[in-house]
């Protein structure tokens, strides 16, 4: 009987958990900025609907994934392509994010306010997105991470 | 307005110097007054023509009916180049031709001072490209809220905060996956579907969306920017 209890409440903490989780998580992603940008580059405000289902969507995939680890077999040629598509669209997320965030902050202003910057802020931009690959490969290649 | 208004009196009073009946008429007309136009200019306006009239941008009103419809097919620009641009505009040129029109017309106007005007030549409409577009998007924001969420759990640790969790209140190792990862990911979903407040079609309230407001900000924000940079006089170097 205390065993059900028991359950019961490790149940209710994980539904609470969650549902924190959720909102701190996505309410994070909404108010940064990458979607409405991403919508706007593309003029695309008419499938916000469809652009949030998937957001969704997404979301609650991706965690049943990464907490069961049930395998998807797909094949090998089909498994890569999938890969690539998830890498890509995931390595453009999280671009689009970090320069959100440096933006939400206002690194850039700041900066170029503070040193009088007065042309070529575009190339500080270029020289910023060739940093983050640079440093993106030398991680992975040196396999920092798994150190 | 007020001087407006005064300009518009004094081109009809006729010879200078007569200001005294000039003041005396102006009770007067203000009393009968119907030829008081009303403006409300939209902070955005979206056009495909290359002449843009004065009932693209505004809704007007006016007692006057004749004053009206030449108000509302008064021309206030012409767009040269047939190519993609906003343009930032100032109510006054328009309350200044109102009063070209009609020297008597005293024009207020209740909706913004300055406006845009966001002109797109009509172009033949790419389906095939609009649909690469969203497909592109669906597949980012897809990955892009899935990586997020891994990354947070990988982040925060929760499998190793589960297991521990498990052991402490149950008193036993967990073997395999437990109640606890399925009540978190029905959680989320649940978090989830509430903070977007749909799932496809289907609603919780007619509240707009989070995205939706989080766009509207954004398209404000882009609105006042581009008015404020045609606005500001300053050298390049504090614009930054």
């Amino acid at each position: 009987m205390v065993l059900e209890y028991k359950i019961l409440l490790l149940g209710l903490f994980g539904l609470a958990a969650g549902g924190i989780v959720a909102a701190g998580i996505f309410a994070f992603l909404v108010i940064i900025g990458v979607f409405p940008r991403l919508i706007g580059k593309t003029k695309t405000r008419g499938d916000i609907l469809l652009y949030e289902t998937l957001i969704v969507a997404g979301g609650i995939l991706g965690n049943i994934l990464d907490l069961y680890e049930f395998p998807v077999p797909v094949g090998a040629v089909l498994g890569n392509a999938l890969l690539l598509v998830f890498g890509a669209a995931s390595g453009i997320f999280v671009g689009c994010l970090v320069m959100s965030l440096a933006e939400t902050l206002d690194t850039l202003p700041v900066i170029t306010r503070r040193i009088h910057l007065a042309v070529g802020l575009q190339y500080v931009i270029l020289a910023v997105a060739l940093g983050k690959l640079t440093g993106s490969l030398l991680y992975f290649w040196n396999g920092i991470g798994s150190q | 307005m007020s001087g407006q208004s005064s300009s518009a009196e004094n081109g009809q009073s006729g010879p200078a110097g007569n200001g005294q009946s000039s003041s005396a008429k102006k009770p007067a007309e203000r009393s009968g007054n119907s030829k008081q136009v009303y403006l409300k200019v939209a902070q955005i306006t979206e056009v495909q023509s290359q002449d843009v009239f004065l009932k693209d941008v505004a809704k007007v009103t006016c007692k006057d009916q004749v004053l009206l419809s030449k108000c509302n097919s008064l021309k206030i620009k012409k767009i040269r180049e047939k190519k993609q641009m906003r343009y930032v505009e100032d109510v006054l040129d328009i309350i200044d031709q109102i009063s070209q029109l009609d020297p008597e017309a005293q024009v207020d106007n209740v909706g913004e001072i300055d406006y845009i005007i966001d002109y797109r030549p009509p172009q033949p409409s790419k389906v095939l490209w609009q649909w690469c577009k969203t497909i592109f998007v669906c597949i980012t924001c897809f990955c892009g809220a899935a990586f997020a969420i891994m990354t947070f759990n990988n982040d925060a640790d929760v499998p190793a905060l589960f297991k521990e969790l498990y052991r402490l209140v149950l008193g036993q190792e967990a073997g395999g996956p437990t109640v606890l990862e399925a009540s978190y990911s029905i959680g989320l979903a649940v978090g989830i579907l509430l903070f977007f407040n749909h799932f496809a079609k289907w609603k919780l309230t007619t509240d707009p969306t989070p995205l939706e407001v989080e766009m509207r900000t954004y398209e404000d924000d882009i609105c006042k920017t581009l008015i404020q940079n045609e606005g500001r006089k300053e050298t390049k170097v504090d614009i930054q």
